[in-house]
């Protein structure tokens, strides 16, 4: 087998695995008003969920199959509007928590001691939804990783 | 300038006129100005307390005026009890607090108990803490807070404590109670809210729907003046609230929505203090010739506002989210030999209650926050 077979063969192979990585039309095209709405819309529904969620919303609690809290407290009640969470500083070694920590370590914590409510999954919807509505809250804050 | 920017400006314009200063007798004592000085240097500290006034240092804060006879008295509030089922946390705390009022020697005067006895207003939260505070013995007075309220509108806490607003003297001092919860804007009847919801709304600090509930109102106001009309312009009037009398922070009702118009029938006076709940924080103002004290709660602290905490406070210390005693106690409030009051925070498991330095500060990072947007409506997506 030549080499130039072997160039063209490698070559066409990186094409494919280009073409099935990446959305066939994705960014190709300026981004409409009407899609950035759909984004933004996407966002803001994850941000009403972890508002919910985050004042101790039962109803939401039990759709999203999550316990946050068994002592009567929310998360909004140390930390009303999302305050004093500073989601810029992490990651960041949290003395509380005794490690190098992510903002979901820290939720989980939160939840676990004083609420004494059940952990949640990392990876788990009623996780994003509770970290955009912190972020969000947050928006215009200082990003200052690592600060104590 | 922003709506908050607007307020300020004139509450500054409105309050504090140029030639308008706290009463003199307000002294920075030996104890606080060496203690001071250990941060600052002597000469900057002896600058420092001529330029501004007065910083309080120590977990000690004198409030000047005279009184006839020394004495003291106790504040507890904010306890937010839910059932011993639910939260037995709260109901410890409260209970220490109480034996710790019964136990001062020399026992207190009296003791006032500040508001949010209850977190959701029900009967049995009420009655808990009622019973609860069966514990102290001496004279007690109770003004009430908004979840205390919004169940039922205050009929079980009428029945347990009668009226909200009262005035009594004692050794020299007229003492005022004053009712800044009881006045919110109807915003349950038009969204045919349960008593439950009406509750749940009112509960949650930063929520949206009660709007801007706390406040005195006329009636409550021409009641003050008629009761303050009899009384020597210089002599010390303390009035209790469970909303500070100025304004902090309106989103968290952290203020009283007629500000002006008590401070109007205020302004006469010469020797007032303000002593109120609802903060759960550390904090101290001067306006005019009046002097504002937050009082500590049993049950969690809250962080300082985004924005407001007024410049003459010192902030507590930045609290350990892992123990349930930090950051909460309650306040004992004696008359020195000088004829003034020292409020001291008994804040469990703490020695030094004022951060000394800026990590350990509770407001260390500059917050710019929004407020919530889904409690205007039901948001249940499938």
């Amino acid at each position: 087998m030549s080499t130039s077979i072997i160039k063209r063969a490698l070559l066409c192979g990186a094409m494919l695995s280009l073409a099935l990585a990446i959305p066939a039309r994705a960014n190709k095209t300026p981004v409409t008003p009407q899609q950035l709405k759909a984004y933004h819309d996407a966002f803001m529904q994850e941000v009403r969920k972890g508002d919910l969620l985050f004042h101790g919303d039962g109803a939401m609690a039990k759709q999203m199959g999550v316990t946050l809290s068994n002592t009567g407290m929310a998360c909004a009640m140390c930390h009303p509007m999302a305050s004093d969470t500073h989601p810029g500083s992490f990651p960041k070694f949290q003395p509380t928590v005794g490690k190098f920590s992510t903002l979901r370590d820290m939720i989980n914590w939160c939840v676990e001691k004083p609420n004494q409510g059940e952990q949640i999954d990392p990876e788990s919807e009623a996780m994003k939804a509770l970290e955009a509505y912190i972020y969000w809250s947050n928006s215009g804050s200082v990003l200052d990783t690592g600060k104590y | 300038m922003s709506e908050v920017d607007r307020e300020r400006r004139e509450m500054a314009k409105v309050l504090c006129p140029r030639d308008e200063h706290a009463d003199k007798s307000l002294q920075i004592t030996r104890r606080l100005f060496i203690h001071k000085s250990l941060y600052t240097g002597a000469v900057a500290g002896a600058a420092g307390a001529g330029l501004t006034g007065w910083f309080p240092m120590m977990n000690t804060m004198t409030m000047a005026y005279a009184s006839e006879t020394p004495f003291t008295f106790a504040w507890i509030s904010d306890t937010h009890l839910y059932p011993k089922t639910v939260n037995e946390r709260f109901v410890d705390k409260v209970t220490r607090a109480a034996k710790e009022v019964q136990a001062m020697h020399p026992p207190a005067d009296f003791l006032i108990f500040g508001g949010d006895i209850a977190q959701l207003g029900r009967a049995n939260e009420l009655e808990l803490g009622n019973q609860i505070l069966q514990e102290v013995k001496i004279k007690k007075y109770f003004i009430p807070g908004e979840h205390d309220w919004y169940f039922d509108m205050g009929a079980k806490w009428r029945s347990l404590y009668g009226a909200p607003n009262w005035t009594f003297d004692h050794k020299g001092v007229r003492f005022i109670g004053l009712d800044t919860i009881s006045r919110a804007p109807d915003y349950w009847t038009p969204r045919r809210m349960t008593a439950e919801e009406r509750m749940d709304h009112m509960a949650t600090l930063d929520g949206t729907v009660a709007g801007p509930w706390a406040g005195v109102g006329n009636d409550q106001i021409a009641w003050m003046q008629k009761t303050l009309s009899d009384w020597h312009k210089d002599a010390p009037v303390v009035i209790f609230s469970h909303n500070p009398l100025y304004e902090y922070y309106p989103p968290w009702n952290f203020w009283v929505r007629d500000w002006r118009e008590v401070n109007e029938v205020l302004r006469p006076y010469t020797k007032v203090t303000n002593i109120h709940g609802h903060v759960h924080q550390v904090l101290y103002n001067e306006i005019g010739k009046m002097r504002s004290i937050g009082m500590l709660a049993t049950s969690w602290p809250w962080p300082y506002a985004p924005e407001g905490v007024p410049k003459l406070t010192t902030e507590m210390i930045r609290v350990d989210p892992g123990d349930p005693y930090d950051g909460v106690g309650w306040v004992r409030l004696h008359s020195n030999p000088n004829m003034s009051f020292d409020p001291q925070y008994v804040m469990w498991g703490r020695k030094e209650v004022f951060a000394t330095s800026g990590p350990d500060a509770s407001s260390s990072h500059a917050e710019v926050l929004r407020p919530r947007i889904a409690d205007n409506g039901w948001f249940y997506p499938d």
